[in-house]
């Protein structure tokens, strides 16, 4: 099937440093797409090419197969990193002239805001100006601006900075429904954990050029490392004398005995039970983070 | 292309946002005060320019000193407007050490016990030679009345030594009165003077003038503060930077004209007449037709689009006031130029120099409408005049357009050239 987005071989210098160098990912209708990535990394800047605010000196960006241009964008619900209201205006009518700019009616823009103010808590403040909302109401505000002409694709851009857990949570159940009902979603973050609970499809951008990129559990799948957790008053040097076992670290507490490449985990399992004692066992499995701290380093020792 | 619907979603947001806040109904209020400070403040404080003056007059010849004092005190009861004007003459017989004299009267200045001196010469009558000393020559209505003073007396000195009966000299020396009269297109008479045209003018001219400055300002300033509140990227996917520089520049050009509207209103009600009276000091003010008024209009609307579209571009290109305000230096010093050219178009507003000052575009909304004022222009002018100005406000919004899409994106740093080509050659 055609990608609802396509990135091919984008490039982009800034001055002289390459802020994103022959980057090529595709979204697939309906995905929640995470842009994943250390700071600096690029995907600030690869998303205001998407968007274009900033012109790639290079590659294409299609969106439904076609070169994106201004009318394209206009399909496009965006939620930029650096976002800002007019601080002196109400609420419910910002809102109003959010989605008027976004090209509904009148009566319809005016129903809507005030649909999404009761959805998101913000109703009693309807009539309050912009500047009297906390920061996190401020980011309600923006991200209701962003969606509620119900575009075919959204993009946010470090939609959670600033939120607190219970906004954070708002935020992605409300991403997750608009993914039920077709939307195609786009988000950056550096926070990975949260994209790991969110994103099906992802891209990780290190430097400008992708590191990773595909289905979230073929990511893992493929680049997991088969471990085993354990706990056990069992030495270091005990448990890896077991056959199968390649290394032992510990991490956070968590005592973790990696796996020799051809070793089949139950069998591992049975000769550690037999050698040391065992109070728990089970197999572990890397978070998206570890995949990513070790496929960056790896990507900065191959640069080196 | 522009869809004017979302350009209209904009100009209502402009003109809401603006006209709802305290400060525009402030300023409202408070503009035309200002301004009817400026205007009639100088005229009531020259025409109250009095106070006491003290003057020393010093003359050897008594009769002209007694002829200067009861003609001081004639003047005084005649003119009862400008009766706080106070003069206090003393007479001083001219000392046989005239040197001596002088530099104690001098004195008498410099430790203000005195404001001035006046000395007539024993052969003033046929030397016409006075001397009126004093630290401070700015008195112009005490040096004048003084003046007229002496005149009087010695002309009617001179008359009485030419043999004319001293009753008669009265009536011989009266002054004559020029009436000024405007010719109309023609040849119809009217009322009016220099100083009448000149105001009527000037203050037309200072009208447009100060609301291209103030509302392009405004221009100026929203258009950075959109920049620094990091709204443009929120709302960029759906409005084109042109669509949203063309809203602004409408939509504070319609609160521009809301607030002329109210002024206008309230001042056909009551004010003007009183004020016009006032400030010029007379009755009958020419009024202008309803053509000139109608060309005030379009001249304010189009050079406010033409200077405004300049602020925006200028708001886009910068990121702050402070940094933008060279520029804005070199932008108010242009606007200034129509002033400096005032006097010689409105000396003679049909000179080849006139004409193609004022058909400038820059310069047009301010002069060409000065001319308007003073005689109409030739009708090929006006159209001429109209092209011009119009096709470089084109222009001019061309260029804007082009800047302000690549500047206000840009924070914190400025669009580089290559940004700038890249720009260019995608649009």
């Amino acid at each position: 099937m055609e990608p609802h987005l396509d990135l091919k071989e984008v490039c982009k210098r800034f001055e002289r440093v390459v802020a994103v160098d022959m980057l090529s990912f595709a979204v697939p209708r309906g995905a929640i797409y995470g842009l994943l990535g250390p700071n600096g990394a690029g995907k600030t800047t690869t998303i205001r090419m998407i968007m274009r605010i900033a012109l790639p000196d290079a590659g294409t960006i299609l969106l439904n197969g076609v070169p994106m241009d201004d009318d394209a964008r206009e399909r496009i619900g965006y939620l930029p990193e650096e976002r800002g209201l007019y601080r002196k205006m109400k609420v419910a009518e910002h809102l109003a002239f959010l989605a008027e700019v976004r090209g509904l009616a009148r009566p319809e823009a005016r129903s809507r805001s005030k649909a999404w103010l009761e959805r998101l808590g913000l109703a009693e403040k309807a009539n309050a100006k912009v500047e009297e909302l906390s920061k996190g109401m401020q980011q309600k505000l923006q991200f209701a601006g962003a969606v509620i002409h119900d575009p075919e694709m959204v993009i946010f851009d470090e939609p959670f900075t600033g939120l607190d857990p219970i906004a954070t949570r708002q935020f992605k159940d409300e991403i997750v429904a608009m993914s039920a009902r077709g939307t195609t979603v786009v988000f950056s973050t550096h926070v990975l954990p949260q994209a790991e609970e969110l994103c099906d499809h992802l891209c990780l951008i290190n430097r400008g050029r992708p590191i990773l990129q595909g289905l979230l559990a073929d990511v893992r799948a493929r680049y997991a490392t088969r471990a085993l957790k354990l706990t056990s008053p069992a030495s270091d040097a005990e448990i890896s004398a077991a056959p199968g076992v390649a290394a032992v670290r510990t991490k956070n507490g968590t005592r973790i005995a990696e796996l020799a490449p051809d070793a089949v985990a139950s069998s591992v399992i049975r000769e550690l039970a037999a050698r040391v004692p065992l109070e728990a066992i089970e197999p572990f499995v890397d978070s998206l983070e570890d995949i990513f701290l070790k496929a960056v380093e790896a990507d900065h020792v191959a640069l080196e | 292309m522009l869809r004017w619907n979302k350009v209209a979603t904009v100009i209502r947001r402009e003109y809401l946002a603006r006209v709802k806040t305290k400060a525009f109904w402030i300023s409202t209020a408070l503009v035309p005060l200002f301004m009817v400070a400026m205007m009639v403040g100088p005229t009531l404080l020259m025409a109250r320019a009095g106070g006491r003056f003290t003057v020393a007059l010093v003359s050897g010849n008594d009769k002209i000193s007694r002829g200067v004092a009861s003609e001081l005190e004639r003047q005084e009861k005649a003119k009862e407007k400008v009766s706080d004007l106070a003069i206090t003459l003393r007479i001083e017989p001219l000392a046989a050490d005239a040197a001596a004299q002088r530099s104690k009267l001098k004195r008498e200045v410099l430790d203000k016990r005195l404001n001035a001196v006046l000395i007539i010469h024993d052969d003033v009558l046929a030397s016409s030679k006075a001397e009126y000393l004093s630290n401070n020559l700015t008195a112009i209505r005490l040096i004048s009345r003084l003046e007229s003073a002496v005149q009087k007396v010695v002309v009617r000195e001179r008359l009485i030594g030419a043999g004319i009966a001293g009753e008669r000299t009265a009536e011989l020396t009266r002054g004559v009165d020029l009436q000024t009269i405007q010719l109309g297109k023609n040849g119809e008479e009217g009322a009016g003077s220099f100083i009448q045209s000149f105001f009527l003018s000037y203050i037309f001219m200072f009208i447009i003038w100060f609301t291209m400055m103030i509302y392009g300002m405004y221009v100026m300033r929203g258009v950075i503060e959109e920049k620094s509140s990091r709204i443009v990227e929120v709302i960029v996917a759906n409005l084109r930077p042109y669509e949203l520089m063309v809203g602004k520049i409408f939509g504070i050009g319609a609160v521009g004209l809301t607030q002329y509207a109210i002024w206008v209103l309230v001042a056909m009600n009551f004010a003007i007449p009183g004020l016009i009276g006032l400030s010029l000091g007379m009755g009958n003010a020419p009024v202008l037709s309803p053509v000139v008024l109608a060309f005030f209009l379009l001249f304010f609307v189009l050079g406010y689009i033409l200077y405004s579209t300049f602020y925006a571009a200028m708001g886009a290109a910068f990121n702050s006031e402070e940094e933008a305000q060279q520029m804005q230096g070199i932008l108010s010093m242009f606007m200034a130029v129509p002033f400096v050219l005032m006097m010689p178009v409105m000396n003679n507003p049909d000179s080849t120099l006139s004409v193609v000052l004022s058909l400038i575009p820059p310069f047009a909304p301010v002069l060409f409408f000065l001319r308007m004022t003073i005689q109409m222009p030739p009708v090929w002018q006006i159209v001429l005049c109209l092209v011009l100005l119009i096709a470089t406000i084109f222009l001019v919004a061309r260029v804007a357009a082009a800047v302000y899409r690549v500047g206000i994106l840009m924070y914190g740093k400025k669009p580089t050239l290559r940004e700038i080509v890249q720009w260019a050659r995608s649009s």
